[in-house]
């Protein structure tokens, strides 16, 4: 094991030891599977049960892992092989991660580098190397408050419709920080959990307006005595009807420059009084807009209220997914639940740190960031004595190597 | 709720199955001739199933035969062990009830989802812009069935989504319920216990001759999903092994009471109980 990862772990078990530690495991706990990622060659151990929270917590104490997961199936025999295990259900569970998301900022501290050619650039990387094709790639993110704002803004969005199109009761979702690039939210439902692939891929694909006909959500025309009319969905009605039209009310408001009309309809538009979206049929009442421009402006209004959630994780009916209460190995941070009611103002730059003290670190190169009140950076090949937190964060990040 | 008419037009119903186990029927009646009209009326919709993908309603007052035939053709389709049949079949009679059900009034309808089927389905009365919607269908169950239909309609993003139900008009919400009644036929006719009872024997034959005949040689032959033994109730496996020991035993009947219980659906539980009462079989 690297040096880096050696203190990394040290600094994880002395978490894990503190003798008023408490880990709480997910709802019955018994009939779940629980892996853990071991710092040393990145071992899966898996297929684990617990009974109690005690025991659990022994066995991470015992392995000091890196990441610790539980599965969103619960399991006749949680710790049988896959095919015995017997299927009883499983959690709905969402993912938001920024790396999914398309902010402006992501140039300025995410790069990548082809495992293939070389090639590097900044961002997110693409799916395929654009000079040699491959699709493997060496990716160095960071997590920026910007990055996060906008998972949490996408968190926010998915729970208006996972309460009110889903019907879950918020008191059978829960919301967490990943400790990393995300949040992710779990629905507790008997109603939800025997849910397969297939149908979970029918969910997502409503969360994310994936496969979203404007027409058969009542945008429409109809022609009588030579006369057309664009009748379509009212404020206030349910689902994604009445999410077209908020979205199309939050497009206007966000200034109608930006729709990309013609210089006709954006005079129009900028004249028209958007108010009347709440109020009466406003379909026929813009100037220049037809069927053409208002399903133009549906669907924008579709992917201004989507929630970009990730496929897979929800698809997913073996999920592994990371235990609450648990340090994330990519920061040193803490994964925490995040009450639905503070979601707006949670600071994960705050009330995820655990380290304390003070650690000096040889940084190689890391932007200037945040963690509690404190700013720190930008760091260039140096060797500084930072608080333990941020030094975990850039050792976590391979952006440092412990320093004596 | 349901009349005799009705269990005639949709044989597939719980109250259809508790109908013909109060008839209390036994191998014997299977062979004698006044039972003839139902082993026809059997192979005739499994010959129309099988040729033309479809089962028509005939203009019948024999509501009985009509009722009784439907088990009977899945008995004898379970014994020929032809799982692509078995899929034929169910949909051919699913559709059928499809256009039956189309015609029923919401109250019917809501009927029979949520009695057989266990739907949660709610009355509405609801339009939006021009679409009028009957019902409010819970996710779960509006999923289940929807999944499998391709048109863009069905997409759940196509869906009007509010609180955990899903507006459906009544065709739509018919339609979703022959989704349903393909899975129930296709799921009972896969529980068949024990040995073929003899006299059936020629209708199975037969059925294997239409089969070859409209769906062709199969490459692989499928071998009946027979319930290993020790999966079974106890008290089913006792009347199963009896039969096994001497062929003329008064449980002949019994056995194809069983047959019958397990091919029209009834669970496990409900055979269960009937047999715990009749023979005193405790469940362990
Ligand atoms: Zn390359
Ligand atoms: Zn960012």
């Amino acid at each position: 094991m690297d040096p880096t990862s050696q203190t990394i772990q040290q600094q994880f078990q002395r978490y894990y030891l503190e003798p008023a530690r408490r880990i709480t495991g997910p709802q019955s706990m018994a009939n779940r599977e629980f892996g853990f990622l071991l710092f040393k060659e990145k071992f899966m151990v898996r297929h684990r049960s617990f009974r109690t929270n005690e025991q659990l917590l022994g066995a991470i104490r015992d392995l000091v892992p890196a990441h610790v997961y539980f599965s969103t199936a619960r399991y006749k025999e949680p710790t049988a092989t896959m095919e015995e295990k017997g299927w009883e259900g499983a959690d709905l569970v969402f993912d938001i991660d920024a790396d999914h998301l398309d902010t402006e900022c992501k140039p300025t501290h995410d790069n990548w580098k082809c495992k293939g050619c070389g090639n590097v650039g900044r961002g997110s990387a693409p799916k395929i190397c654009p000079s040699c094709k491959n699709d493997r790639f060496e990716e160095q993110t960071w997590l920026c408050e910007k990055c996060l704002r906008q998972a949490k803004e996408e968190t926010e969005k998915l729970l208006d419709i996972v309460i009110s199109d889903f019907g879950v009761d918020p008191s059978n979702l829960r919301i967490f920080f990943s400790g990393h690039r995300g949040y992710h939210v779990h629905v507790n439902s008997k109603d939800l959990s025997g849910l397969d692939e297939e149908e979970r891929k029918e969910i997502v694909d409503y969360v994310l307006g994936l496969g979203l006909e404007t027409k058969l959500q009542g945008l429409n025309q109809t022609s009588s005595g030579g006369v057309t009319t664009v009748e379509g969905p009212m404020m206030g009605e349910p689902g994604w009807r009445g999410r077209i039209v908020t979205g199309i009310y939050d497009l206007l408001s966000e200034g109608v420059e930006n729709l990309q009309l013609g210089s006709a309809q954006t005079q129009a538009f900028k004249e028209w009084n958007r108010e009347a979206l709440f109020t009466k049929p406003f379909w026929n009442s813009v100037r220049g807009a037809g069927l053409g421009t208002w399903q133009a402006l549906a669907l924008k209004a579709v992917q201004k209220k989507s929630s970009r959630i990730d496929t897979v994780v929800t698809t997913d009916i073996h999920r592994l997914i990371r235990l609450p209460g648990t340090l994330n190995g990519h920061t040193g941070l803490l994964a925490v639940e995040v009450q639905s009611e503070r979601l707006d103002d949670f600071d994960p730059f705050t009330e995820s740190t655990v380290f304390a003290g003070s650690m000096k670190v040889h940084v190689k190169e890391a932007p200037s960031f945040r963690l509690g009140t404190v700013h720190l950076g930008p760091f260039h090949d140096e060797s500084v004595t930072l608080p333990a937190a941020a030094a975990m964060l850039l050792l976590c990040k391979r952006r440092a190597e412990p320093a004596t | 709720m349901l009349t005799r008419a009705d269990l005639a037009k949709y044989p597939f119903l719980a109250e259809a199955s508790e109908y013909v186990r109060e008839l209390g029927f036994s191998i014997d009646d299977i062979a004698s001739p006044e039972f003839t009209p139902v082993l026809d009326r059997a192979t005739s919709r499994l010959e129309e199933a099988l040729s033309k993908g479809r089962v028509s309603s005939p203009a019948t007052d024999d509501e009985r035969t009509e009722i009784l035939s439907f088990p009977v053709s899945n008995l004898i389709l379970s014994l020929t062990g032809e799982e692509r049949a078995k899929r034929r079949f169910a949909l051919a009679e699913a559709k059928r009830a499809y256009e039956l059900l189309r015609q029923e009034t919401p109250e019917k309808l809501q009927h029979i989802a949520t009695g057989t089927f266990h739907w949660t389905l709610r009355r509405v009365d609801l339009q939006l812009g021009q679409r009028v919607y009957d019902f409010a269908l819970a996710l779960p169950d509006y999923l289940r069935n929807a999944t499998s239909l391709r048109e863009p309609k069905w997409k759940l993003p196509n869906r009007v989504l509010d609180h955990g139900f899903v507006y459906t008009a009544r065709d739509e919400t018919a339609r979703l319920l022959e989704e349903e009644v393909a899975g129930r036929i296709v799921n009972r006719s896969a529980r068949l216990p024990g040995r073929p009872p003899k006299l059936l024997q020629p209708r199975v034959e037969q059925t294997r001759g239409l089969i070859s005949k409209w769906l062709g040689t199969p490459q692989t032959f499928e071998l009946p999903k027979v319930p290993v033994p020790e999966a079974m109730p106890p008290c089913v496996r006792h009347v199963i092994e009896q039969l096994d020991e001497a062929k003329n035993v008064p449980h002949m009947g019994r056995f194809a009471l069983a047959a019958f219980l397990l091919n029209i659906g009834a669970d496990q539980e409900e055979i269960v109980r009937l047999f715990t009462t009749k023979w005193n079989t405790s469940e362990d």
